[in-house]
């Protein structure tokens, strides 16, 4: 199959693209959000510049994509596929927290493997050859023997530790990958991975406090993120909530707790969803949202907030947030476009990214 | 090292920054003296996010570039008569309601938004709302085209702009919009920015449009693509609008949610004309009400208002009893338009056997067993010399002035009444969502022009038929009553004779 690449401008990101896929189909499965709508060449939202490069500009309507636009290279994103490698300069938000680092492929033995709970392992990988280079919150692709494509996993430890990268995975019943880990990984197995992926990142730039709601192993990110803080000698309030369902899978506390009784600016509250009443468990019980309203009295305006967990639980956290003054622009998400989020649930522009 | 280049949205923030000015000779408060009154609070105007980024010059290139098409289209279409080319004469039916239920209503939105973009503080809106006023000029400019081209052959259109203000059913979408125009620039935005632009804007075109395409209608076809171009920025402005006042003041949210449980049911009554077009006067017919209202509404809109809900507003209320009534709106309407047919502008007729057997296939629940016969009682009625015309005048409900012939929730064979006491007098309503409206601004709809209290009250020219068919300008025996037996009738049977011989 044919692959062209696509550079898209200010900010010089360079993504693949099929024959036949159109500009925004390869955008959106890379992350990369360009404004659209109708998704078909009817309404003109997805308008976008070539700058250098051929394209089929497919079903686009004459009223949408006007022919004096079509002579001045303007393209419609939803419809538009590539004919050769192309430029173009798209209506991309800047991020000046982003660093461009370039994906590489890696080698790392596994130098230890530890059950944290039941159904988590830590896995801590050595780099063979060269260190990685990384942002605190992104993710590595990780290769497993006998098994096809790879898997993404969030690097739990901080990118001042540049020789590892530090794993948390949790079973996923039936789960191949996960299964392996958990079954067959041993210490002194070679794992090939590229990296570093994402743009879940701490945004430096923007000031004041910074709340982390991470749900079960979503909070290898947001580890990173506050051991990177942390070294740096942020000074800033950190707040990390983190939900499990018992306390059977609650791991890192101890960790926690201490490192923030070294830093009076980080505030760490486990809390646990599923918890018997009878347990003895003196800390918080329910959701995370639930204990985020009660940390912050439901006020959140000024802050910028990082969800990583599974999508229940962002969802509720979002709408906390919001019915607590805090918006689209302060709330970051993991989030991986796949072909199933764009097609199947008919989804609203009322948010760009979340 | 060249200097790093500017992203679009910085870019555009250069070329358009500080447009506006902090008045002197005059405080704000009065140049901009309607933006505080409705309760909403604004902190920061500068956080509106303009969500074109489109230039006044370029603008004008498009607009300009979109009229030479669409003219192209509609002119090819006079000198090839495209008109003989329609499905059926019934057709020219369905352009005589939009003609003359909606074209009229462009120049209302074309006046409101000229209001918000004159009365908004905030620049970026201002802007945007006056683009909108300008687009819809543009599509009642348009549409009179349309109405100048099938007027040479069609009956019931040649009064569109006197009709307006007169016809008892051109009031419902009249009254629409003069409720939003006399409110305040924002409750206008939301009303028609969102509440009709984005949630309702899809029911009312596309399936006009797409009825046109089935029917042979390539220049309103060619219309729905010129105008669709623009309703993507009509659309994406509705949302910008409600998201920027949900984000500016807590106090904002309440004030929006009564709007937008007005503006829904207000919109939802409006659309009961188009759905009864989709399900009985196109002659071939593109899908029912039903399943346009599952798509445009149920789908689309409930993932709208799924992400809405994250700022605390919840879906529009009554929007569960909107979505049972449309097994029964289209079914209703067409009755209450075929019993008084005779002060109407459009000819009616009784779905044939086959069509009634695809309404039966599209409405399993309700169609055989409540509508079915009665079109055929009244089906038998015609052929024995008693075709059925309502020599009563109806009942209106209060707000949105549609005859009281809608059923209650739930029981569709009890007419459905309600009444509000106000300042000494009974008002009456089709619906609780109706009833909702009034008891929240009893002063505004206690005022309203009802046709049928009009006539009663010796305003309308006199009180037998043709005193009111004169009053309306409508032509007796041509404008009005049957399909069968119409001068329109008559023209298409001549015209297809000719295709005939032409053919022979």
């Amino acid at each position: 199959m044919t692959v062209h690449k696509l550079t898209i401008e200010p900010s010089d990101d360079a993504i693949e693209v099929a024959e036949g896929q159109t500009i925004l189909d390869a955008c959106l499965r890379a992350g990369i959000y360009l404004p659209h709508a109708c998704g078909h060449g009817l309404c003109g939202t997805c308008k976008t510049q070539v700058l250098d490069g051929e394209i089929e500009h497919g079903e686009a309507s004459s009223f949408a994509l006007m022919d004096f636009e079509r002579e001045e290279g303007m393209v419609l994103a939803c419809t538009a596929t590539l004919k050769g490698d192309v430029t173009i300069e798209a209506d991309v938000e800047e991020d000046p927290d982003a660093r461009k680092i370039p994906v590489r492929d890696f080698k790392g033995e596994v130098i230890a493997l530890d059950d944290v709970t039941h159904d988590v392992k830590n896995v801590r990988l050595a780099l063979q050859g060269d260190a990685i280079d990384f942002q605190a919150g992104q993710y590595i692709n990780l290769f497993l023997p006998g098994i096809e494509g790879s898997r993404a996993f969030s690097i739990a430890s901080p990118p001042s530790d540049n020789t590892h990268v530090e794993l948390q995975i949790r079973r996923v019943p039936g789960g191949a990958a996960t299964g392996y880990i958990h079954d067959r990984l041993k210490i002194g197995d070679r794992l090939s991975f590229t990296g570093p992926q994402g743009r879940f990142l701490v945004r430096k730039s923007r000031g004041g406090p910074l709340l982390f709601l991470a749900g079960g192993t979503g909070v290898s990110s947001p580890r990173s993120m506050i051991l990177d803080l942390l070294e740096e000698g942020c000074e800033q309030r950190l707040v990390l909530v983190h939900g499990v369902r018992t306390q059977a899978d609650l791991y890192g506390r101890e960790a926690f707790e201490e490192l923030a009784r070294q830093h009076r600016n980080f505030h760490y509250t486990p809390v646990l969803s599923q918890e018997p009443d009878d347990s003895g468990w003196a800390g918080e019980r329910g959701f995370v949202h639930d204990a985020a309203k009660r940390i912050f009295g439901g006020v959140f305006e000024g802050a910028t907030a990082y969800l990583c967990g599974p999508p229940p639980m962002i969802e509720a956290c979002i709408a906390t947030l919001m019915q607590g003054r805090l918006f689209e622009k302060h709330i970051f998400t993991e989030r991986f476009f796949t072909a199933k989020d764009c097609v199947e649930k008919p989804k609203s522009p009322v948010f760009r990214r979340l | 090292m060249s200097a790093k280049k500017l992203g679009l949205k910085q870019r555009y923030a250069h070329m358009t920054r500080g447009l506006d000015w902090e008045t002197s000779y005059q405080p704000m408060d009065k140049v901009f003296p309607y933006d505080s009154f409705e309760g909403i609070k604004i902190k920061d105007w500068s956080a509106w996010e303009d969500p074109f980024r489109l230039t006044m010059d370029t603008y004008w290139k498009f607009q300009a570039e979109k009229e030479r098409k669409l003219y192209a289209v509609i002119d090819a279409f006079a000198q090839n008569n495209g008109q003989t080319g329609i499905s059926d004469g019934r057709y020219a039916n369905v352009l005589k309601l939009f003609l003359t239920g909606i074209s009229p209503a462009e120049y209302q939105a074309h006046r409101g938004f000229a209001f918000a973009g004159r009365h908004l503080r905030g620049v970026g809106p201002r802007v945007a709302a006056q683009m909108q006023s300008l687009d819809e000029l543009r599509h009642l400019q348009t549409q009179i085209h349309t109405i100048s081209h099938y007027n040479k052959h069609f009956d019931g259109i040649s009064e569109f702009s006197h009709m307006h203000d007169r016809v008892w059913y051109l009031s419902v979408p009249k009254s629409f919009f003069d409720d939003a125009r006399s409110a305040g620039p924002f409750e206008y935005m939301i009303a028609i920015g969102f509440a009709f632009e984005y949630v309702l804007t899809n029911l009312l075109f596309v399936p006009f449009m797409s009825g046109a395409a089935y029917n042979g209608d390539m220049s309103t076809v060619t219309f729905g693509f010129s105008a669709q171009s623009d309703e993507s920025r009509h659309m994406t402005l509705g949302i910008e609008v409600i998201k920027f006042l949900l984000e500016q003041h807590p106090d904002n949210l309440p004030i929006v949610q009564k709007w937008v449980d007005k503006w829904f049911w207000r919109g939802h009554r409006v659309l009961g004309l188009v759905a009864m077009m989709m399900d009985y006067m196109l002659p071939k017919p593109v899908m029912s009400w039903k399943e346009a209202w599952e798509i445009y509404y149920t789908q689309a809109g409930g993932a709208l208002f799924q992400d809405l809900a994250r700022y605390g507003l919840r879906p529009p209320k009554y929007a569960d009893i909107a979505t049972a009534e449309a097994e029964h709106i289209s079914h209703q309407n067409w009755a209450i338009f075929y019993q008084y047919t005779h002060a109407a502008a459009f000819h009616t007729w009784i779905p044939d056997a086959k069509h009634m057997d695809w309404l039966s296939e599209k409405y399993p629940n309700t169609f055989d067993k409540y509508y079915r016969p009665r079109w055929e009682m009244w089906g038998r009625m015609a052929k024995e010399g008693k075709r059925f015309y309502n020599m009563a005048l109806p009942q209106l409900c209060q707000t949105c002035q549609i005859p009281m012939g809608y059923t209650e929730p739930g029981d569709p064979t009890t007419i459905a009444f309600r009444s509000s006491r106000f300042r000494g007098e009974t008002y009456h309503f089709c619906s609780d969502g109706c009833k909702d409206i009034f008891d929240a601004e009893p002063e505004k709809f206690a005022q309203s022009w009802l046709p049928v209290h009009q006539i009663f009250q010796g305003n309308c020219g006199g009180a037998t038929i043709p005193d009111v068919l004169n009053y309306y300008r409508l032509a007796n025996g041509a404008d009005n009553l049957d399909y069968v037996g119409s001068p329109d009738e008559k023209l298409w049977n001549e015209w297809q004779a000719d295709k005939l011989k032409t053919a022979v």
